[in-house]
């Protein structure tokens, strides 16, 4: 029971690290069109920003904000030097997957030349640890990527219900073409599409290396799998979707590391994502799937 | 030539072999059925799995290697069952990835399965021996040619050239066939093959188990030559690799496939090897990575149909058929 209760713990840290990936990466999908199968090594490249601040003596916090403006400033690059080109070019789905696994490969292993295959941590003290619940322990910095990850998510809620912006992104996600002949600047919606989840890539990738005690050039590719299990058990496109499927997997993924073994970590997510893909392929939450034809 | 120079180019034919085998696989699934088959080095590493399981005898409990199954077949059969493995698992792979997925959703899925076989197969040691592998699988036939070990690098030439000519004739069986015609019809508009009594589905699973068949084959005839099986070896790059070589050559054609296999996986990885050794060991390796992407990315917006594009095929119409009937029976096949 108390095993259970502690990795019901770690499930909660992991869910939320998941959470800001997940939103960031269905948003990329939902507002753009494009399955950025890089978005995993984006975050590696953040955590290493990360690791280059905390051994200047940043704090991690402005790690943290570091980490997530290099993923905001990378992300809308990316997009604008070499995804849209590629679109406008006539790169259809396929060409524009192995685009994007292209430029996986690329930042993974130009990470991997620059730093070497060793491990790597960031330079930070946890802080206190304080019981909550039994054997369900929580540092300050665990205590701070949840709140982080609250944050985020009831930001981009807001974000998405309430305001301008998010009405015209949710219009450029479901028809760019008639969003655009109501007057909205898609080009725009969809550079601060990538802003907003390439930053929240960024914040991801740091709170990933802040969680596991030492990363790598392949940490960020080996989580895209919690990701895109996240996603598509929501309904990929759909930001809310991505939430729910980040709490489910992160929290199932854990309890089952800690009940079985942590190799199982990556394994349920996976059997989770196979069980959505056999029974609802659409998700959860299915408007932009059907929207978008992803399933047939 | 000196016996060293001959070591080197009967390995590079025996590698260019394996290639050559596994991009006509995946061409097929790919190119001819229009899959985003993305998982297609696992049924590359397990057909060289089971083949080296079924070389190396039973499993010995005191062994240093653990490994499921273990027998002594005689040769040809390990590299059947090598392809039937790869087969039963596209069949798999392909009943959760191809009944309802549009092309970027299948690829993104293909490559999570890909991930996720990787990330099993090291850390639970118990199965496949986890990142180590398996080694010391003997070579077929060496005992019973008892030839030098220079001769036997040249026989296995010839056998891999061998194996390599019937896949070949069974690729062009699938290729010029009505029921090649039928799959590129469903790659190229599903809903009007559909509409047209085809079954999209059946034609696409027919590719892609006929495609790991091959590629288990092709694994099986890696592994037999270099003797050791390690999961670090199929990581979901290398099927990038594979794709590189299939768009450098021509998407769909296999003869420009089989050119993609000779320029990116042989003389690409190959003429890297010779660079000095700078950095620290892996260096190389990363920036080789680094540049098989580029060379992705070049291609895509330079040349996206390859260096040999597919034909495009003409069909006349019903009136004419009769008049171009030797004609056609000509170009009929390709």
């Amino acid at each position: 029971m108390s095993l259970f209760v502690a990795s019901l713990g770690f499930g909660l840290v992991t869910a939320s690290i998941l959470a800001v990936a997940a939103v960031g990466f269905t948003l990329q999908f939902g507002v753009t069109n494009i399955l950025n199968l890089a978005f995993g090594d984006i975050m590696t490249a953040a955590a290493f920003m990360g690791y280059i601040a905390t051994t200047n003596g940043a704090s991690i916090w402005l790690a943290l904000a570091v980490g997530g403006a290099f993923g905001a400033l990378f992300s809308v690059l990316l997009n604008r030097l070499l995804y849209t080109p590629f679109v406008r070019r006539g790169t259809r789905l396929f060409g524009m997957i192995i685009v994007t696994i292209a430029v996986s490969l690329i930042i993974q292993n130009g990470i991997q030349a620059i730093w070497g295959p060793s491990f790597f941590s960031l330079k930070f003290s946890p802080g206190h640890s304080y019981h909550v619940l039994g054997s369900m322990v929580f540092t300050t910095a665990q205590f701070g990527i949840m709140g982080i990850a609250v944050v985020a998510m009831l930001g981009v809620y807001g974000l998405l219900r309430y305001t301008k912006l998010g009405k015209a992104m949710r219009a450029t996600a479901s028809d760019p073409a008639l969003a655009r002949s109501c007057g909205i600047a898609t080009d725009r919606v969809i550079d601060v599409a990538w802003v907003l989840s390439g930053a929240l890539c960024g914040i991801a990738g740091i709170a990933l290396a802040m969680n596991v005690t030492s990363f790598t050039s392949t940490t960020g590719g080996t989580f895209l799998i919690a990701i895109v299990a996240a996603a598509v058990l929501g309904g990929v496109g759909q930001a809310y979707g991505a939430m729910l499927g980040a709490l489910t997997i992160g929290i199932t993924s854990e309890v089952a590391a800690g009940l079985i073994a942590p190799a199982w970590k990556q394994v349920v997510a996976f059997a989770v994502l196979v069980a959505v893909l056999l029974v609802r392929p659409q998700g959860i939450l299915s408007e932009v799937a059907e929207d978008k034809e992803v399933v047939a | 030539m000196s016996t060293a120079w001959q070591f080197y180019f009967s390995t590079l034919a025996i590698y260019l072999a394996v290639d050559i085998m596994a991009v006509w696989g995946l061409n097929l699934q790919f190119g001819v059925a229009g899959i985003s088959s993305f998982a297609f080095i696992m049924f590359q590493a397990i057909g060289a799995y089971v083949a080296s399981v079924l070389t190396l005898g039973p499993a010995q409990p005191t062994s240093f290697q653990q490994y499921i199954g273990g027998a002594n077949l005689p040769f040809p059969l390990p590299l059947l069952a090598a392809g039937l493995a790869g087969g039963l698992l596209a069949l798999v792979v392909g009943l959760i990835s191809l009944r309802r997925l549009r092309t970027d959703y299948q690829a993104m899925v293909m490559l999570v399965i890909s991930l996720t076989a990787t990330y099993v197969v090291d850390n639970e040691t118990h199965l496949f021996n986890g990142p180590a592998g398996l080694s010391l699988v003997p070579k077929p036939l060496f005992d019973s040619l008892g030839l030098s070990l220079i001769s036997y690098q040249w026989f296995y030439v010839g056998l891999s050239a061998v194996i390599c000519v019937l896949i070949y004739l069974v690729v062009r069986r699938f290729t010029g066939s009505p029921l090649g015609r039928a799959m590129r019809a469903a790659r190229d508009n599903e809903h009007a093959a559909a509409a047209l009594g085809k079954n999209v589905l059946a034609l696409r699973m027919t590719a892609f188990v006929a495609g790991g068949v091959i590629a288990g084959i092709s694994g099986a005839v890696f592994v037999d030559f270099i003797g050791a099986w390690s999961p670090g070896s199929w990581l979901y790059p290398e099927t990038f690799v594979y794709f590189t070589a299939i768009l450098v050559g021509g998407t769909g054609n296999n003869v420009g496939v089989a050119v993609g296999a000779l320029l990116v996986p042989i003389g690409f990885l190959e003429a890297t090897r010779y660079l000095p050794n700078i950095g620290y060991p892996g260096f190389v390796d990363a920036l080789e990575w680094v540049a098989v992407g580029v060379l992705a990315l070049i291609f895509l917006w330079f040349w996206p149909r390859g260096v040999i594009p597919e034909r495009k095929r003409r069909f006349p119409r019903a009136g004419e058929e009769r008049r171009r009937f030797g004609v056609l029976a000509l170009r009929g096949r390709s």
